[in-house]
């Protein structure tokens, strides 16, 4: 049983990286719904449908992610001490979660930039007395 | 269980407690700011603010573990003080920085915004 400590850290690792994962892309994926609807403009059908794909493509990219970068080399003749295990999976875990914040960040600019540009053609095409209305508040 | 461990079974609980004060606190006072640039639009307001409150978590959080990886040995309880506080503070200074200046982007946003809407 020499590799026990590298397959406990395996199975700390997956559980922490999987829930994070989910709880993530829930949270931004309800957020993002509002985006949506203002980007499509109310059209609920085709919000929610681009919201869903976006979700999966997430899920797709991160959990990919994560199970690629598992593996845990240790090539030294002592046993795995587990302050070594602890550093290690620090290690994995902190840069997964920056990974994932940042992916969060670009997704939020991805938001901003759909309902900047949705806004500009709007207004270039329709200037209906509504619009006008709300921008005076 | 020797000095490494025990650091940073000390270190996990303060840092972890200090960032979800602190974002909790710039989540609960930035939102007054965020209605003010989006004209007191409530509906886009609050899914920005929870997503950049999220972002937040996720990439302090994850800089405050991955120091784990590259701490010093620990021998004694002296180190285990000093290297603490020092790594402790390495964190706590950055996220003033980061701080003042999101403050004072958002003071700069507020004050364009304020000045277009007098010269319209």
């Amino acid at each position: 049983m020499e590799n026990s400590k590298i397959i406990i850290g395996y199975l700390i690792y997956l559980p922490i990286v999987i829930i994070l994962t989910i709880y993530v892309s829930k949270m931004l994926f309800k957020n993002g719904k509002y985006f949506m609807l203002d980007i499509f403009k109310g059209q609920e059908d085709i919000a929610l449908a681009t919201n869903k794909l976006f979700e999966i493509g997430f899920y797709l990219i991160n959990i990919g992610w994560a199970l690629l970068i598992l593996k845990i080399s240790y090539n030294s003749r002592h046993e795995m001490s587990s302050q070594t295990l602890i550093e290690i999976l620090s290690m994995k875990i902190g840069g997964f979660s920056i990974y994932l914040g940042v992916m969060l960040f670009i997704n939020l600019f991805f938001f901003f930039r759909g309902r900047r540009k949705s806004r500009q053609s709007f207004k270039k095409v329709t200037n209906t007395p509504i619009y006008n209305v709300r921008e005076e508040q | 269980m020797n000095y490494n461990i025990l650091t940073y079974c000390i270190y996990l609980p303060i840092i972890a407690v200090i960032m979800v004060k602190v974002g909790w606190m710039f989540y609960t006072h930035g939102e007054i700011f965020l209605l003010h640039l989006y004209k007191q639009d409530e509906s886009i307001v609050k899914p920005i603010n929870n997503l950049l409150l999220t972002g937040y978590y996720l990439t302090n959080l994850g800089y405050a573990i991955i120091t784990l990886a590259y701490w010093e040995k620990v021998n004694n309880i002296t180190e285990m003080l000093s290297t603490l506080s020092e790594h402790l503070g390495i964190i706590i200074i950055g996220l003033a920085v980061l701080h003042y200046n999101n403050v004072l982007c958002l003071n700069y946003l507020v004050k364009t915004k304020t000045l277009n809407n007098k010269s319209k």
